[in-house]
Formats: C-alpha cells, sequence, structure tokens
C-alpha cells in the first residue's frame, strides 16, 4: 500500500511555490488510511513541500523523538507505523533515478549535514511565520485602538453619557397626546373584551429628558402618524375618485354659463368680471389718490 | 357683480296713512357665508325626523312634521369628517368618519355621549340591523365588523372575512341574515351567523365597454326576497339576485357616478342619486295591468340639484335628497300624499334655520359667525339724501374691524356682541370664550378675559342685556346662567336650574330691554320666564306642539312675541301672565293662508322703540312689519301688497291696507334689524355667491355649446 504525500497550499494550489507559506500545521490533509478502517476514519496526514521532498522525507522518516510540534509528533508516528518503509522505497527509487540520468558523481552528503540543513530551513520557515503573525496582530490592534479612539471622538463626553445611563434606567412612560390616552384606554378595554383582531399599535411612548435644563422632550410621533396617514390616504382616495382625473368635472363659471349660451339673446357668462384682478393696483390707485387729496386741501388753504 | 358686495343704501318711504315713516336701509352684502356640502343624510321612520351630516362634521336634525324645522345640531369638528350616519334602535344615531371612530349622539343632552375606535382605519360605510341590535361597519382595510348595541354603549362582537379592498358600503337584508358590502370592482354577500362571505359578484367596471378606471359600488341594497341593488362609478344600476351570486339587470342610468341608494320600506320603490345632480325614482310596477308579475321601471327623473347628490332617503311619502350643492330638498310623491295641499309642494332648505349675524345697535357693528371664524364689521354711513327707492353712494365705506379665528379644531356653535359693542362672547362644544374690545381712535383692542368659570363650558346660546351689564348663557345641561360683567372680569350671579321636560329643540333666549325678564325655550314644557331681579322663575307660557324659531321681548310694554315653526306668532303679556287681547283676536280669526304656507321659518323679531304697535319680522325670503292698530287680513283680501303709487287715492289705500306690511325687496335675508328710529340693516346673501364658491360640479355637454 501506497501512501502517496502530496503537498498542496494556498500558493501550490495556484502553481507558485511559495516557500514562507509552508507551515506544517496548514498543511494537512485528510487522507483515509484504509489499514484503519475500523477506527478512526480521517486522520490527519502531514503533507510535504514538492521541492525539498528528499531532505523532508528523511527527517520525517527519522526524526521522530524530537518534534517541534504536537502536530509533526503524531504525523511522524502516523508515518512511522505503517507506511515509514513503503515511504522509503519510492524516494530512494527517485535519488537512484537522478544518478541515472546525471554523469556526475553523486555529491557526497552526510547524513548528518542533510538533516541540519532540514532543521534550519524549517526553523527559519517557522521564525517567518511567526513573525507574519505578530506583525499581523499588531497590525490589527492598532487598528484597534485607532477605531476607538475616533469612536470616542465621535461619542458625547463622559458626564452626559453617564447621565442618559442613569436616565434610561429611570425612564418616565408618558403618553403625550390625550388621543393616544384614550386609545390606550380603549384598546385595554377592547383587549379586556376578548378581542384577538385588533391590530396590536405601539402601546406606550418613551418621553426621555436629558438634563437639568428640561428645554425639550423626545417622544414617539410613528403611530400618530401611522393614523394620520391612513386618514390622508382615505382623504385622497375619495378626492381621486371625485375630482380626480378621469372624471368630467367643469368649473362652476361654465356650468352656470351654459344657459346664458343658449339664451335666444346671448349673455355674459356668469363670473364675466374678474374682481381679484389689479388688487394691488388699485390700492396703489387709491392711496395716490388720498395722498392728492391731501396735498390739493393744503395747497388751495394756503 | 360677483364677490364681495359692497353696501347700498335705500331709502323707502311708506304710506303716510300707515304712519310708517322713512327708512334708510343699510344692504349688507358682504358676509361670506357658504354651507358646507350635505354628506349623509339618515330618515328616522318612527319619529318623522331627518338627520343630516354635512362635510364638516355638523350633525343637523330637521323635524319634518313641524314644517321641516331644524331643531337640533351637534357642531362639526375639523378631524370628525362623517362618512356614515344610521339610527338605530328608534332614538339612537350613531355616526362614523375617516377617523376611525363610531360616534353616538345624545339627542337630550345635545352633544357627543362617546367616540369608540373601531381599529379598522378610516370607516366608509355603517348599517344598522333592522331588529336594531346590532351595528355594522366596513372599514378602510377590507374588513367588515359586527358591533352590539347595548343599552349605553356599543361593544365590540366580531370581525367578518377579511376583503381585498376598502368597503364602501353596506345593507342588511331585512331578515338580519345576509349582508351585501359594496367595494372596488365587486360586491360580496356575507352570512351573518358565520361571518363568511358567500358570494362575490364582479361588477364591470363600464357598462358594455372597458375602462381604466376602477368601479367603485357606492350604495347597495339588500331586499327581502334576495336581490341585492348595486349603484356603481361608472352609472348603472344593477341588480343582483344573491342566491346565485349573479346579475339580473342592468340599467344605465347616467354618465357619470350614481353616488347613492335608498330603498322605501315596503320595498316598492327606491331612489337613488348621480353625480349630475339628478335624482332617479325607481318603481316596482306590474308588467301589464292585470298580471302579477312586476319589474322595476325608472319612473321619474328630478333636477333640483347642480353639483352631486351624496345623500338619499326615502321616507313613507317624500323622496329626500342632499349633495354638495348644500341644499336638502324633500320631495313628496303625489300618490303617497293624503291630502293634497301646499305640504306636498317641493321643499328646498338652504339658509340655516337659525341665526348666524348679532348686532350692536349703537355703534351700528356686525358680528358674523362663521365655522371657525368670527368677523366684526362696522357699518358705512353716507350723507346723501333721496327718494323712496334711490341708491345713495356711500361717504364712508364699511369697515372689517376684526377676524377672530377660535382655537382649536371645533366649530362654533353661537356667538353674540353686547348692544354696546365692548363685549364678544362665543362658544364652542367644550369653550367658552369671551372678549373685552376696547375702541380708540379707529383702532380696536381686543382682551381676552381669562380663566372662565368650570360650569360655563359649553353654551347653546349666549345673550347680553341691553346695558351690557350681564350675560346670559344657556349651557347644554338645560341650566340657565345669569353672569355680571364687570370692566375686564365677570362674577357669577345665578344659574337657573333646569325645568322638567325633555328638551326638544335648541334653546333661544329673550331678554327685555329694561332688563328684568328673562325668556328661554327649548324644552317640551314651553317657554320660561324669569324675573331676572329676583331671580326666579316667573311663569310658563303654555306648551305649543311646534318648536319656537324667533322669540323677543318688546320694550316698555314687556309683550313676549313668539314664533313657531309652523308660521304662528303668539303674544304673550309678561306682567299679567296671559296672552294679549292682539294675540287672542288673531288667533281666533287665524292668520292669512299665504302666511301660513311660507317654507322659511322667521329667525329674528324686533320692535320699534318709539312705536309700540309694531313689530318687525323676517324670515329669508321677506320681512314684514306687523302693525297691531290695523285691522287683520282675512283669507280674501290680498297679503302682500306693496305700496301702492302715490297717485292713488287714500280711500283705497285705507280700505286695502291691513296689519301685515310685506316687503319683498331685500332677498334672501340672513338678518335684519331696526338700528334706530330711520335705519334698517338687511344682511343678505344671494344664493349665486354661494354657488359661485362650491366644488366643481359634472360637466354638462348642451348641443350648441
Amino acid at each position: 500500500m501506497r501512501l502517496c504525500i502530496a503537498q498542496w497550499g494556498l500558493g501550490s494550489c495556484r502553481g507558485r511555490q511559495n516557500p514562507r507559506r509552508l507551515p506544517f500545521t496548514s498543511r494537512s490533509a485528510c487522507v483515509l488510511i484504509p489499514g484503519q478502517r475500523s477506527g478512526a476514519a480521517w486522520v490527519m496526514v502531514q503533507l510535504r513541500p514538492r521541492a525539498s521532498r528528499a531532505p523532508v522525507s528523511a527527517s520525517a522518516m527519522v526524526d521522530e523523538g524530537q518534534p517541534a510540534s504536537e502536530e509533526e509528533a503524531e504525523h511522524g508516528l502516523l508515518l512511522g507505523q505503517p507506511s515509514s518503509g513503503a515511504a522509503a522505497e519510492p524516494l530512494e527509487e527517485d535519488e537512484e533515478g537522478d544518478d541515472e540520468l546525471d554523469d556526475e558523481a553523486p555529491e557526497e552528503l552526510t547524513f548528518a549535514s542533510a538533516q541540519a540543513e532540514a532543521k534550519e530551513e524549517e526553523r527559519r520557515v517557522r521564525e517567518t511565520v511567526r513573525r507574519d503573525k505578530t506583525l499581523l496582530k499588531e497590525k490589527r490592534k492598532r487598528r484597534e485602538e485607532l477605531f476607538i479612539e475616533q469612536k470616542k471622538r465621535k461619542l458625547l463626553p463622559d458626564t452626559i453619557l453617564e447621565k442618559l445611563t442613569t436616565a434610561s434606567q429611570t425612564s418616565v412612560k408618558k403618553s403625550l397626546a390625550k388621543l393616544k390616552e384614550v386609545n390606550l384606554q380603549k384598546k385595554n378595554e377592547e383587549c379586556e373584551k376578548g378581542s384577538d383582531s385588533k391590530k396590536a399599535k405601539e402601546k406606550v411612548q418613551k418621553v426621555q429628558t436629558v438634563g437639568q435644563n428640561k428645554s425639550y422632550l423626545a417622544v414617539r410621533l410613528k403611530d400618530q402618524d401611522l393614523r394620520d396617514s391612513r386618514q390622508e390616504a382615505a382623504k385622497a382616495f375619495i378626492q381621486n375618485c371625485l375630482y380626480g382625473p378621469g372624471t368630467n368635472r367643469t368649473t362652476v363659471n361654465k356650468f352656470l354659463s351654459l344657459d346664458s349660451k343658449r339664451l335666444p339673446v346671448k349673455k355674459a357668462a356668469a363670473q364675466f368680471l374678474n374682481n381679484a384682478w389689479g388688487s394691488q393696483k388699485k390700492q396703489n390707485a387709491k392711496r395716490f389718490r388720498r395722498r392728492w387729496m391731501v396735498r390739493k386741501m393744503k395747497t388751495s388753504k394756503k | 357683480m360677483w364677490g364681495r358686495g359692497g353696501e347700498r343704501r335705500a331709502p323707502r318711504v311708506a304710506s303716510p296713512s300707515a304712519g310708517m315713516g322713512e327708512f334708510k336701509v343699510h344692504r349688507v352684502r358682504f358676509f361670506n357665508y357658504v354651507p358646507s356640502g350635505i354628506r349623509c343624510v339618515a330618515y328616522n321612520n318612527q319619529s318623522n325626523r331627518l338627520a343630516v351630516s354635512r362635510t364638516d362634521g355638523t350633525v343637523e336634525i330637521y323635524n319634518l312634521s313641524a314644517n321641516y324645522f331644524q331643531e337640533k345640531f351637534f357642531p362639526g369638528h375639523e378631524s370628525r369628517a362623517t362618512e356614515a350616519l344610521c339610527w338605530a334602535n328608534g332614538q339612537r344615531l350613531f355616526s362614523a368618519g375617516l377617523n376611525g371612530e363610531i360616534i353616538e349622539y345624545d339627542l337630550q343632552a345635545l352633544n357627543i355621549k362617546y367616540a369608540m375606535d373601531a381599529f379598522g382605519g378610516p370607516i366608509w360605510s355603517m348599517a344598522a340591523s333592522p331588529s336594531g341590535s346590532q351595528l355594522l361597519v366596513g372599514c378602510e382595510d377590507g374588513s367588515v365588523k359586527l358591533f352590539q348595541i347595548t343599552p349605553d354603549k356599543i361593544q365590540f362582537e366580531r370581525n367578518f372575512d377579511r376583503q381585498k379592498s376598502r368597503i364602501l358600503s353596506l345593507s342588511w337584508h331585512p331578515a338580519g341574515t345576509h349582508i351585501a358590502a359594496g367595494s372596488i370592482d365587486y360586491i360580496s354577500v356575507f352570512d351573518v351567523k358565520s361571518g363568511s362571505a358567500i358570494h362575490k359578484m364582479l361588477v364591470d367596471r363600464q357598462y358594455m365597454g372597458v375602462s381604466k378606471r376602477k368601479c367603485i359600488v357606492w350604495g347597495v341594497a339588500f331586499l327581502s326576497d334576495g336581490t341585492v341593488i348595486s349603484a356603481d362609478s361608472a352609472g348603472k344600476v344593477q341588480f343582483w339576485d344573491s342566491a346565485t351570486g349573479t346579475l339580473v339587470k342592468n340599467h344605465l342610468i347616467a354618465d357619470a357616478d350614481v353616488q347613492s341608494i335608498a330603498v322605501s320600506d315596503q320595498e316598492d320603490s327606491f331612489v337613488v342619486g348621480t353625480a349630475e345632480g339628478t335624482v332617479f325614482h325607481f318603481q316596482l310596477v306590474s308588467v301589464t295591468s292585470n298580471s302579477s308579475e312586476k319589474q322595476w321601471v325608472r319612473t321619474k327623473p328630478f333636477q333640483h340639484h347642480t353639483h352631486d347628490v351624496r345623500a338619499v332617503a326615502h321616507s313613507p311619502i317624500a323622496l329626500i335628497s342632499g349633495g354638495t350643492d348644500t341644499h336638502l330638498v324633500i320631495r313628496p310623491l303625489m300618490e303617497k300624499v293624503e291630502v293634497k295641499n301646499y305640504d306636498a309642494a317641493l321643499r328646498k332648505i338652504t339658509f340655516p334655520h337659525r341665526r348666524l349675524v348679532s348686532c350692536a345697535k349703537k355703534k351700528q357693528l356686525l358680528l358674523f359667525q362663521f365655522a371657525h371664524h368670527l368677523e366684526l364689521w362696522r357699518l358705512g354711513s353716507t350723507v346723501a339724501t333721496g327718494k323712496n327707492g334711490d341708491t345713495l353712494p356711500l361717504s364712508k365705506n364699511a369697515d372689517h374691524l376684526l377676524h377672530l379665528k377660535t382655537k382649536g379644531p371645533e366649530n362654533i356653535i353661537c356667538s353674540c356682541i353686547s348692544p354696546c359693542g365692548s363685549w364678544i362672547a362665543y362658544s364652542t362644544a367644550s369653550r367658552f370664550f369671551l372678549y373685552r374690545l376696547n375702541y380708540e381712535h379707529d383702532n380696536i383692542n381686543l382682551q381676552r378675559v381669562s380663566k372662565m368659570p368650570a360650569f360655563l363650558r359649553s353654551a347653546l346660546q349666549i345673550l347680553f342685556s341691553e346695558d351690557s351689564a350681564k350675560l346670559f348663557v344657556a349651557s347644554n345641561q338645560g341650566s340657565l346662567h345669569v353672569i355680571r360683567l364687570l370692566e375686564g372680569s365677570f362674577k357669577h350671579l345665578h344659574t337657573f336650574q333646569p325645568q322638567s321636560g325633555t328638551v326638544e329643540s335648541m334653546c333661544l333666549l329673550a331678554v327685555s330691554p329694561d332688563g328684568n325678564w328673562l325668556a328661554a325655550s327649548g324644552t317640551s314644557a314651553g317657554v320660561h320666564v324669569y324675573n331676572v331681579k329676583q331671580l326666579k322663575l316667573h311663569c310658563t307660557v303654555p306648551a305649543y306642539n311646534f318648536p319656537v324659531t324667533a322669540l323677543a321681548i318688546a320694550p316698555n310694554t314687556n309683550n313676549l312675541v313668539i314664533a313657531h315653526s309652523d308660521q304662528q306668532v303668539f303674544e304673550y303679556s309678561i306682567p299679567d301672565k296671559q296672552y294679549t287681547q292682539w294675540s287672542r283676536t288673531i288667533q281666533k280669526q287665524g292668520f292669512h293662508h299665504l302666511w301660513l304656507q311660507r317654507d322659511t321659518p322667521i329667525t329674528h323679531i324686533s320692535f320699534h322703540p318709539k312705536r309700540p304697535m309694531h313689530i318687525l319680522l323676517h324670515d329669508a325670503y321677506m320681512f314684514c312689519i306687523i302693525d297691531k292698530s290695523l285691522p287683520l287680513p282675512n283669507d280674501k283680501t290680498l297679503l302682500y301688497n306693496p305700496l301702492p303709487p302715490t297717485n292713488e287715492s287714500d280711500i283705497i289705500r285705507r280700505r286695502t291696507a291691513h296689519a301685515f306690511k310685506i316687503s319683498k325687496k331685500y332677498k334672501p335675508l340672513l338678518f335684519m334689524d331696526l338700528l334706530d328710529e330711520r335705519t334698517l340693516v338687511a344682511v343678505e346673501r344671494p344664493l349665486d355667491d354661494i354657488i359661485a364658491q362650491l366644488p366643481p360640479p359634472i360637466k354638462k355637454k348642451k348641443f350648441g355649446t
């Protein structure tokens, strides 16, 4: 049984290899190990990057006693148990394959140095990851602080906020208009009588007074608006039905003048004169006349 | 010609033998009185009364058996736009409007008993069950609500199935088992027991055609054989069968909306009103003269209105219609009237049946009462003289001194100005206002007297005494308050408690010029006369079965002159506590038949300060000076005899002269009074001026125009 080990991550999915984003923790996948079907179905398997396949695999195989993190230990153990032997074979085969291709003599690479290199790389990678994390964290922290400061600037000073919180605790419930009171009483009566199909309107209005000088009152006018808007809508409906577009209406003047039009001797319209015409001009003329009279009287007296 | 007419003076010379004298007449046409349109009409069969509601919320009660006199009214309110009015259980009156409330009126205390919110939004229609125990209300949200009428209130019972659009008209089946509800584009028939809709009958939008405008079913009526009659905005009157939910017959009667329908109690005739002002009468007539099969036929059209007829009612003998043109028209049907006399003539009620103008004689001021404000005018003056019939030019124009707006949404019930002109008092349904006026160099200074006493809440009638030192207020609880007026304040002197007897009509007050006697009418017990100096009841004029329309006490003789709605005039001597000799004579002989056939009630009576034998009274179309020294006319003499030309001999003049000197020169009159010995004031309101301010009517296409 072969355990195919593959590595993918964000970078490798896109075809890129981003060595910085290779923490082992995020590069894990769930694989079903056939041999362990009775037990836990899914097992976390460590997946390795393609590039450093050879040395990593070696360290994974050998480095069982010193796991950098718990997950690595798990992976090491898991890998160690069933398929450590199996994993080794293909790699060795690969190495052999490389040797066959190259004419040069293979490099002398001691196991210890390879191990050390691998460890170094691991460490570096881990450290970069940690640095990144801490940097991000700090950034986030700074942003949060900035937001908090801005918010604080926007809010009212502390003193008023205190007052508000104390006032809301002892909120005065008043209903302003008499209508609403009456409404409330009637509603209560209706509720007592056991009518279910009534619309539950807003029961109570909260009135908050702020500060010692009660120069204003905050009131919910939503209910009054609702009732008025319905009444307005009804009035608009009837106005539209009777006098809106599509109705065949005419002015009173034209209506009353119809008879005078049909007389044998035609008469003028009922409202022939427009007395409202030029009212300002007439007023000015009257004033001028009065002033002229006064002036005339004065000169005649002299 | 149009707009506010100016004021003209015209002297009038009466015959010297009668000694009427010469008068200068102020013709006043600047009272811009426009009544509000009639919205609903409800007829009460038991008491033969008609309740009429207007667009400003006023509800008036007319007594049809008392010569169609308006006996009571409930003042309007800005937010109360009534859309439906109905009588229930005999004597209870309910109305509902766009503010969503059902209001019951107290006909004895003349105020509103209570207003109950129906919680369905604006209410469009209301109908009382034939048994009188239930009330049905159709609302804006499409729900039909059923209320139970308990002895002192109404109680919500249940909702019927909710419909899609607003319920604009309702009608009960005479058995009380089914209901027809007219809405927009359809009519639903409900079963009362289950509350579910049995049928939904779709109404065509146009007669045999297609139209974009929705068809609004303005009126429905349910007959006892299951036929539902509908009147809609396409001008159709349709007959539906409620058992199958199908259309039986279709009548297209008008180009405009058919807005109202009313069925008689015998269900053999109904009346519909259209937006063009035409009223159609439908009758159930047999197909041929001896067959038993009957069908509905449109028999008579009546064109008495110029604008929309929004309300009709059917009494056993008459068709009643009212609409936007503010007339109330009562048309007795000739086949139903038993006695064919002048009572069967058409009655058109246009002008108010009570006084809206008060006069301060010494200062020549007129106070006009509108729905929401008062206007104070000073009459103009002239220095010219002329002959009989001349129009004299004014040297000083009439002056609009004051425009006093009332606070709050309620209408003004009554108002009065003191004879000296320095006090104005008016009352709405919940408050009483008293103002002090100061005149200085053509300027007027108004000061409100604050802190009215608690008992002075709403007054039905206000009157100042002749010396302007006392104020008499008739409150709607039946009590009469006497208040002494001091400089800038007042002092409550006494309250006359209500006497026994039911309230029949609005209270009228009259005070004697010497300030000793106060007369108050309005109850079924008769006219009470109180002694103001001793503050107790002096006597009661015996009750008469017609309501009092005008009341006045003559100077010096202290004769109380009472005019009733059947045009009878009585004269009662207060010190003697009995009718005067003249009154007995005229009662024995009877009034002239033309006098009794007048349509409009006498609204004001006044007297000449120097001539105790003269009584001046007026109604809407004439004014009359009764000379008690002259012989009374009998039925054969000419009642209305204008002055013969002066070149006729004295003998003829003396032969035709009788006590009633009537002049129809100034009409229509809203108010007429004697300012001083030589001056009269006549406040006229031409009908054209009222029509000019009405909403637009439907266009009528006439050939050639």
